[in-house]
C-alpha cells in the first residue's frame, strides 16, 4: 500500500460539533411546536335517555330494589337520593319526610362547616365518596349516577363532583389501583 | 496611560468553544422530546377560558369543538354568540354570565343549533360518502367550557347540542398530575 501516507491526528484536536449543533438547532423548533405543557383529558356524559320505558323482568321477591341514585346539588351541598337504605337505614327517607311539612331536609353531605357552600372548595367531596363507597359496597353491580346541580353552581363544582363520583381515592384496591364507584354519569336538568 | 499594554492582535483563527451550548441544547432537547405530545386537540387561547382540573385520565378523541368561554360560544373556532352578564338575584352586586334572553327559545339556543345542525350533516355526508364505520356519525362532542361559568348556561348549551343530534358530551378538563 505504498503511496498512502498515514497522517498522525494531533491529540488535542477537539471533536466538530457543529454539525451537531446544527442538527440540534433545527430540532429544538420543531419540538417547541409539538410539546404540550398541559395535558388534557375528557369525562364522558350523555344526556338522559327519551323513550318507552322499558319493560320491568320480573323479579324474586329477595332481589334489592333498583337504584336510582341521584344527586341534586344546591348551595347548601349535596343531597343523596336513591340510597336511603344504605345512608338512611334508620328512617328519614321520603314518606317520613312528608310529615314533617315546610322543614326542608338537610343535605345529605353538608357544605365544610355547616354554612353556604360560597366557592367549589367549600364543598365536602371526601365525605361524598366516603358515603358513595358505602353506596357501592351494598350494589357493586351499578355504575350510573344522574346529577342534578342548580342553576347558579358552577361548572368546577360539577367536575370535581363527578371525580368523587367515579373512583374512591380514598380507599385503594390492594393492588393499589382506585376503587371504581359510579363512572356513568347522567346530567340531568336541575331545578330552578 | 504608561504601563498599559496593547492587547496582542490575534493572528491565529481559533474556534469557538461549543461545548457547553451543546451541553445546553442536549437538556433542552430531552426536556422537549419528554413533552412532546401528538394530541388531537389543543385549547383556545382565551382569558375568559379557564378548565377545570380533574382527576380524569382519558384522552381526548376528534370530535366537533365547543368552547364556552365567560364571553362568547365559539363552535370549532368560529363564534357563534356573545354572552352576556346578569345581575345575581341571590348575592347583590354579583353578576353571572347567561345567554341573552332574545338570543334563546326555552332552553333552546337557536343560533348554535342551527351552527352544530350544519356540521352534524356534514359529518353524517363524509360518513356516507366513506362508507367507512370508522368515519360514522356517533354525535361525539367536546365541551371546553370556563370553570366559572353558572350551570344554567352549560344546561343551555347541552340542551341545544342535544337538539342538534350531539348526545355524547365530552368535557374538556386539565389532567391532575
Amino acid at each position: 500500500m505504498a503511496g498512502f501516507k498515514t497522517k498522525r491526528v494531533d491529540s488535542s484536536d477537539e471533536l466538530d460539533l457543529v454539525p451537531i449543533m446544527n442538527l440540534v438547532s433545527i430540532l429544538i423548533p420543531f419540538l417547541l411546536m409539538a410539546a404540550q405543557f398541559v395535558h388534557l383529558a375528557v369525562i364522558d356524559s350523555t344526556l338522559p335517555a327519551i323513550g318507552e320505558p322499558k319493560e320491568v323482568e320480573e323479579k324474586d321477591e329477595d332481589d334489592k330494589p333498583p337504584l336510582v341514585l341521584t344527586i341534586a346539588v344546591t348551595d347548601k351541598g349535596f343531597f343523596v337520593s336513591g340510597a336511603d337504605a344504605v345512608l338512611n337505614p334508620d328512617g328519614g327517607d321520603d314518606e317520613d319526610a312528608g310529615d314533617d311539612e315546610g322543614e326542608e331536609r338537610p343535605p345529605t353531605v353538608p357544605c365544610k362547616g355547616n354554612a353556604v357552600c360560597a366557592n367549589p372548595d367549600a364543598y365536602d367531596y371526601e365525605e361524598l365518596t366516603r358515603k358513595l363507597g358505602l353506596v357501592k359496597d351494598e350494589y357493586p353491580d351499578d355504575e350510573n349516577v344522574i346529577l342534578l346541580p342548580e342553576s347558579r353552581v358552577q361548572y368546577e363544582v360539577l367536575v370535581r363532583l363527578m371525580d368523587a363520583c367515579r373512583e374512591d381515592r380514598i380507599n385503594k384496591n390492594p393492588d393499589g389501583t382506585y376503587r371504581d364507584l359510579f363512572p356513568f354519569v347522567v346530567i340531568a336538568g336541575g331545578a330552578k | 496611560m504608561a504601563g498599559v499594554k496593547t492587547p496582542q492582535r490575534v493572528t491565529k483563527e481559533e474556534a469557538l468553544n461549543i461545548t457547553s451550548m451543546m451541553d445546553l441544547m442536549t437538556i433542552i432537547l430531552v426536556f422537549l422530546l419528554k413533552s412532546y405530545s401528538t394530541q388531537d386537540i389543543s385549547i383556545a387561547g382565551d382569558s375568559d377560558l379557564q378548565l377545570p382540573s380533574s382527576t380524569s385520565t382519558k384522552d381526548p378523541e376528534l370530535a366537533v369543538n365547543l368552547v364556552v368561554s365567560g364571553r362568547q360560544i365559539v363552535v370549532d373556532g368560529v363564534p357563534v354568540l356573545q354572552l352576556t352578564k346578569v345581575p345575581d338575584e341571590e348575592n347583590p352586586g354579583k353578576e353571572l354570565v347567561a345567554v341573552p334572553e332574545d338570543e334563546k327559545k326555552g332552553q333552546l339556543i337557536p343560533t348554535l343549533f342551527d351552527r352544530l345542525t350544519e356540521k352534524a350533516e356534514s359529518a353524517k355526508a363524509i360518513a356516507e360518502a366513506s362508507g367507512s364505520s370508522e368515519h360514522e356519525f356517533k354525535g361525539r362532542i367536546l365541551l371546553q367550557c370556563d370553570k366559572k361559568l353558572p350551570f344554567s348556561v352549560i344546561r343551555e348549551v347541552m340542551y341545544t347540542a342535544g337538539q342538534a343530534q350531539f348526545g355524547e358530551f365530552k368535557f374538556v378538563v386539565y389532567k391532575q398530575e
